[in-house]
């Protein structure tokens, strides 16, 4: 018996030309938490998808109790006891949690198609409450929230018997009731001696729960130690591979007195209930709450996206009924969504396109309106030029030949050339990789300078601490505390976050 | 107030059954035959090819695919049994096979195209709904083809004093209803349509699915006009033109979702049942020729619309509150 | 992948990539109707005639002018199967408008007879404007239908398909229960010189009003904002809706001028065939739909061009015309129209795949 459940050695893997991993060796003991961090592109999927089957490595061999192990495709990886529990949830929702526990082995009745389920209810059931979940087998994976889905996620990696088990990203999509409660059954499993590789970007999480730490960069392993000896500031400069002097731009903005936007008593039942905030100019405004808060809500109420049943909204004092996003524009808003593929980008249009598509009603003066092609390519060009965003020639190639900060860098773009007031970002440095997130920083401290509005939205609060003038506090559906960028101190932001515990015990 | 909202959700979730209550009730006050015994086993005679190839769209419509050749794999599958009993005399059971097997053959061909070479079901079927009826003119002519009474006799036939049509659409309902409910095969008919990437990522075949669902549709295409050859006893160059229409509107109006993932075999015969109630009923209430297929339009209209706008009703209904107002501050 | 100029265009290209580019090309299936054209010169060397160019020509004006509008609905991702009876409806309501006479044994029947025809016609018999007239109000009703068409799609998220096959099913047996599915006969002489006539002597009247339509089509999809709008909505409904695209109206602007285009069509087939016929459009759908995904057009929306539909249209008439030459029966026609739109639509897949190998190819530097 060898003294690692699962040894990696020499791994390598190139797509196209391009190395993604390169000699990557390390063993998971059993009953240990092995937690794999980086930024995104440094190969931690691309690892992952090749311990689980979904990729083959070009060179490099994998070890499973000493044994080689080499799956070729996902089934494999399941049969030798290795569960992935995903990202982004993996179930179909119109089928009950029994149906996508067995989707591709049924048991039935011997010698019939016929699906037996009472031989499958009972093992449900079990994994099911090893996760806590108090809901029958036969419940429509629809009608679960979405903490509960990433329950059934472990409990369908767990009807396997599992001995390794891959999270990537658990917490991502959960409260942080859920999220605690999932810590718990994660050290459950532990304790019954399962093997686990934990990947997440919350380094806090990482080092609650890890037993050792790995940082992957640019496809190698950078760092490798017991999590006793890793600091937070550690884990960073081993994934960005420099020291981080300084992770955001000194600020250079003044906020005024005058107010771009206000809101009075904004409720929506199941929402948000009573917002009252502002936005002055030159200001940046933080907004800091756990997913679930109601933040992103609020901010689509206020772009005119979602409904809301009480309280105004006032823009420059005007109070602006019945909004939708056209008003909104009209009223100088710009909104940045936190899901840049789904809503800010059409990846199949030309970078042109997409940055021109808000603005181009404006610019085109004729009754008809007729585009106003020159200025189109004047103005979008000159976009590329502010920004400095790193493209292939606009007025051919499309969006999705970009990268991730790129991308985002679009999106603000095609706002900046409506020349807005009011900006609101939601989540703007989700995804992209830290050198961009500086220049992401850079050009909203920029914009305030300028004189706009900016209203950040963001889960990550040493963001917000680094770039705001105020920080609003959100937490189930209200605003639970605002504090002034000289009271910014994470440990009493954090506590109004996560009141609603403390309040419910009591 | 909770249970006012309980009681609404519960109206929504069940207009295919509401509508089609209503519908029978109106036609029952107007016209007192319409209630009979007689018309109302007449109903379910004359809806039961519709209802089986309902049931084999409805397959298609699981995975967010389309079928519109179905009316031709009818007219192709009658017509081909129909001169092999009539010019080659071969017996009537090998006759009807003959038929089944031109019709799996299109369905072969559908699949083919769809899996194999990546082509839109929608173009695919078109081409084959065209290029169907085409071949089935050229086989015949263009004439009409004659059934012999081996086949029209089966058509008049009773089992248990039930028409033998009825018990046919009857059984293919109820294997139908357990082949999804009951077969991994029909579960992961659903889980295609729910997410066929997810699918494939779960280790189930699609394409395995995709070639099943398509070779049911026409096979069930092929019986379906069999059946509803066997009652008239002529298959015409029309014959089948359009009933892929009425198919998938009878799988619509049981509840089957167009974008995939959703539909019932029970809502489905409901809904092939419903047309031709509102047919039937027509004619009894001695409307107007002409103006009977405005009605049916325009009642199925109805239904669309109301289906469209419980969908949206039903996901803010269940929409999940992030809010917890018990947990709320002051 | 750099920001320089890609390095081939200036290269010279080998015959290989000549063919390559070609199959590449947006205008690819116009390549394919020149090769076509040019081999099926030898064995019917009848089709460069100019009687049969004209005849072609003739068949091409309707068809391409109802493909305008059906693009306008494809681009959204949608499909409008209710245009063949759009066809249907207008011809009624235009010619029963303007015929000189009814038969009264046979139209007596009709909703229409006595209020608004009577055995001298309908109301604007002899008018001096009737067929101006009757056209407008072609184009207004297919509008209209337009309209409520869009409407249900926008406004109640409704699935285009059904709503659009419901209103199909209604139209189709609404027109024939106007005239108790009998044609409109007597319409006056004017009339039939859309389908036949020439201005001057060298332009048809068919293909005037066709390529307006058509340019303005044209002209909305790449000049104006409008054009941008629907292939947004297309592409991608949520990011249009957050970018202030106002989708309901795009929506239901797409669905009207598709109307509007049936309309326009139906008053040319009916000029042609100098009545007005409840069942005008039926079957049309396939070469509809067909022309417009042969050019290129995506049914998953937001890819498509005017000029795309253009060439599918050419394409499809041409090829329909070459096969009548060679004498073929109406069922063998028929077998390789359907066959022509698998092996289209198979091309076009294996296009797509292949341009996106060689980009990837590109941008791997191999």
């Amino acid at each position: 018996m060898s003294e690692y459940v699962l040894k990696l050695e020499h791994i390598a893997k190139s797509f196209f030309g391009i190395a993604a991993l390169k000699d990557v060796n390390f063993g998971l003991r059993q009953g240990e938490l092995l937690s794999l961090i980086g930024e995104n592109g440094a190969g931690k999927s691309t690892l992952m998808n090749i311990v689980s089957g979904v990729l083959r490595q070009d060179s490099g061999s994998l070890y499973l109790n000493g044994e080689p192990y080499q799956p070729v495709k996902p089934s494999d990886a399941t049969d030798a006891g290795i569960a992935f529990i995903h990202q982004e949830l993996n179930l179909f929702t119109n089928l009950s949690i029994l149906d996508n526990v067995y989707i591709n082995s049924f048991k039935k009745y011997p010698g019939t198609p016929i699906i037996k389920k009472s031989a499958m209810a009972a093992r449900v059931k079990e994994v099911l409450e090893a996760v806590d979940l108090k809901v029958p087998p036969e419940t429509i994976v629809e009608k679960l929230s979405p903490g509960e889905r990433q329950l059934v996620e472990i409990a369908k990696a767990l009807s396997s018997d599992p001995k390794i088990l891959i999270f990537d990203e658990p917490t991502t999509s959960l409260t942080t009731r859920e999220t605690e409660k999932l810590f718990a059954i994660i050290e459950r499993l532990k304790e019954e001696g399962k093997s686990i590789i934990y990947i997440s970007h919350i380094l806090a999480d990482v080092q609650k729960l890890s037993d050792q730490i790995i940082v992957l960069r640019d496809g190698q392993i950078t760092d490798n130690d017991k999590k006793e000896n890793f600091t937070i500031q550690r884990m960073i400069s081993s994934m960005i591979g420099r020291e981080i002097n300084q992770l955001y731009p000194d600020k250079t903005n003044h906020p005024s007195g005058e107010k771009v936007l206000e809101l009075k008593d904004i409720s929506q039942s199941g929402i948000v209930h009573k917002i009252n905030m502002d936005v002055c100019k030159g200001e940046v405004v933080g907004m800091f709450g756990l997913m679930g808060s109601g933040r992103s809500e609020l901010a689509r109420i206020v772009y005119g996206l979602d409904p809301h049943e009480s309280g105004e909204i006032r823009v420059h004092g005007k109070e602006i009924r019945g909004i939708t996003p056209q008003k909104a524009i009209q009223n100088k808003m710009a909104f940045v969504t936190e899901n840049r593929r789904e809503e800010g980008l059409f990846m199949e249009f030309t970078i042109m396109d997409n940055l021109s598509l808000v603005s181009v009603p404006e610019k085109a003066k004729t009754k008809l309106k007729i585009v106003n092609n020159d200025s189109v390519k004047e103005s979008t060009q000159g976009m590329v030029g502010t920004l400095k965003i790193k493209c292939p020639p606009i007025e051919k190639n499309p969006a999705k030949s970009m990268s991730g900060g790129n991308q985002q860098k679009v999106v603000i773009g095609k706002w900046l050339l409506t020349e807005p007031e009011l900006l609101i970002v939601d989540e703007p440095t989700r995804g992209i990789d830290v050198g961009a997130k500086y220049e992401v920083y850079s050009i909203i401290n920029q914009l305030a300078s300028e004189g706009k509005g900016i209203w950040v939205i963001s889960s990550e609060l040493e963001e917000l601490m680094g770039i705001c003038d105020r920080i609003i506090v959100m937490g189930n559906g209200e605003i639970r505390g605002e504090l002034l960028r000289e009271e910014f101190d994470k440990e009493s932001i954090m506590k109004a976050a996560f009141n609603q515990n403390g309040k419910e015990e009591a | 107030m909770r249970s006012k909202e309980d009681i609404s959700k519960l109206l929504l979730k069940n207009i295919p059954i509401l509508l089609f209550v209503l519908v029978f009730v109106i036609f029952g006050i107007f016209s007192p035959k319409f209630l009979s015994m007689a018309s109302f086993s007449n109903i379910i005679l004359n809806s039961s090819y519709v209802g089986i190839i309902g049931i084999g769209i409805m397959f298609v419509l699981l995975t967010a695919g389309i079928d519109l050749s179905v009316g031709s794999v009818m007219y192709l599958a009658s017509a081909s049994t129909g001169l092999l009993i009539a010019n080659y005399h071969v017996p009537t059971v090998v006759g009807v096979l003959g038929g089944i097997a031109v019709a799996l053959l299109v369905g072969l061909i559908n699949a083919f195209c769809i899996i194999k070479l990546e082509i839109l079901p929608f173009v695919t079927t078109l081409g084959t709904m065209t290029a169907g009826r085409a071949v089935g003119t050229w086989m015949t002519h263009s004439e009409s083809v004659n059934l012999p009474k081996t086949i029209t006799s089966l058509g008049s036939q009773k089992v248990l004093g039930i028409p033998m049509a009825i018990v046919l659409f009857l059984l293919i309902a109820v294997i139908a209803a357990v082949f999804l409910s009951k077969t991994q095969l029909g579960r992961q008919i659903y889980a295609v349509g729910n997410d066929p990437e997810e699918a494939r990522k779960a280790g189930i075949n699609n394409k395995k699915i995709l070639f099943t669902i398509y070779m049911l549709c026409a096979l069930l295409a092929g019986i379906g006009g069999i059946i509803s050859v066997a009652q008239i006893g002529i298959v015409n160059a029309a014959f089948g033109k359009g009933e892929e229409f009425n198919a998938i509107a009878a799988a619509v109006l049981g509840g089957t979702s167009l974008a995939g993932g959703s539909g019932k075999v029970s809502g489905t015969v409901l809904g092939a049942v419903m047309i031709q109630m509102i047919q039937s009923g027509l004619v009894y209430m001695q409307v107007d020729m002409y103006i009977q297929p405005l009605i049916s339009a325009g009642i199925i209209f109805i239904a669309v619309f109301l289906d469209s706008i419980r969908a949206r009703y039903m996901a803010k209904a269940e929409a999940r509150n992030i809010r917890n107002e018990n947990l709320a501050n002051g | 992948m750099g920001v320089l100029p890609k390095k081939t265009q200036t290269k010279k290209k080998n015959p290989k990539q000549i063919v390559q580019s070609m199959f590449l090309s947006e205008y690819f299936i116009f390549y394919l109707t020149v090769i076509c054209f040019v081999c099926v010169i030898p064995f019917v060397p009848k089709i460069i005639t100019r009687s049969n160019l004209l005849n072609v020509m003739s068949n091409l004006w309707p068809l391409l002018v109802v493909a305008v509008g059906q693009t306008f609905v494809l681009l959204l991702g949608g499909i409008d199967l209710s245009q063949v009876s759009i066809i249907g409806v207008t011809s009624v309501i235009g010619t029963v408008l303007m015929s000189d006479s009814f038969n009264e044994g046979i139209f007596s029947k009709t909703p229409l007879w006595g209020w608004l025809i009577g055995p001298d016609g309908g109301p604007l018999a002899g008018s001096s404007m009737a067929i101006p007239i009757c056209i407008l109000v072609m184009l207004l009703v297919g509008t209209l239908i337009g309209i409520f068409n869009g409407f249900f799609v926008a406004q109640f998220k409704m699935p285009p398909f059904m709503v659009t096959l419901v209103t199909q099913m209604f139209l189709l047996s609404f027109a024939i229960f106007l005239t108790q599915s009998r044609n409109v006969m007597g319409l006056p002489d004017g009339f039939k010189e859309l389908g036949k006539g020439y201005l001057g002597g060298i332009i048809p009247y068919a293909a005037i009003l066709t390529l307006v339509i058509t340019v303005i089509g044209y002209f909305i999809l790449s000049k104006l904002v409008l054009g941008k709008w629907i292939y947004a909505t297309g592409a991608n409904e949520t990011a249009s809706l957050v970018s202030g695209v106002p989708i309901k109206k795009v929506t239901i602007f797409c669905y009207a001028f598709s109307g509007f285009c049936a309309a326009a069509g139906s008053a040319i087939y009916s000029a042609r065939l100098n009545m007005g016929r409840p069942t005008l459009g039926e079957d049309l759908t396939m070469d509809i739909v067909g022309a417009a995904v042969l050019g290129g057009t995506s049914l998953l929306g937001g890819k498509g061009k005017v000029t795309w539909t253009f060439f599918g249209v050419l394409f499809y008439t041409i090829l329909f015309n070459a096969l009548n030459l060679f004498n073929l029966s109406y069922y063998t026609i028929n077998i390789v129209k359907g066959f022509v739109i698998l092996v289209a639509a198979c091309l076009d897949v294996v296009r797509t795949k292949l341009a996106v190998k060689i980009s990837v190819q590109d941008e791997a530097g191999v």
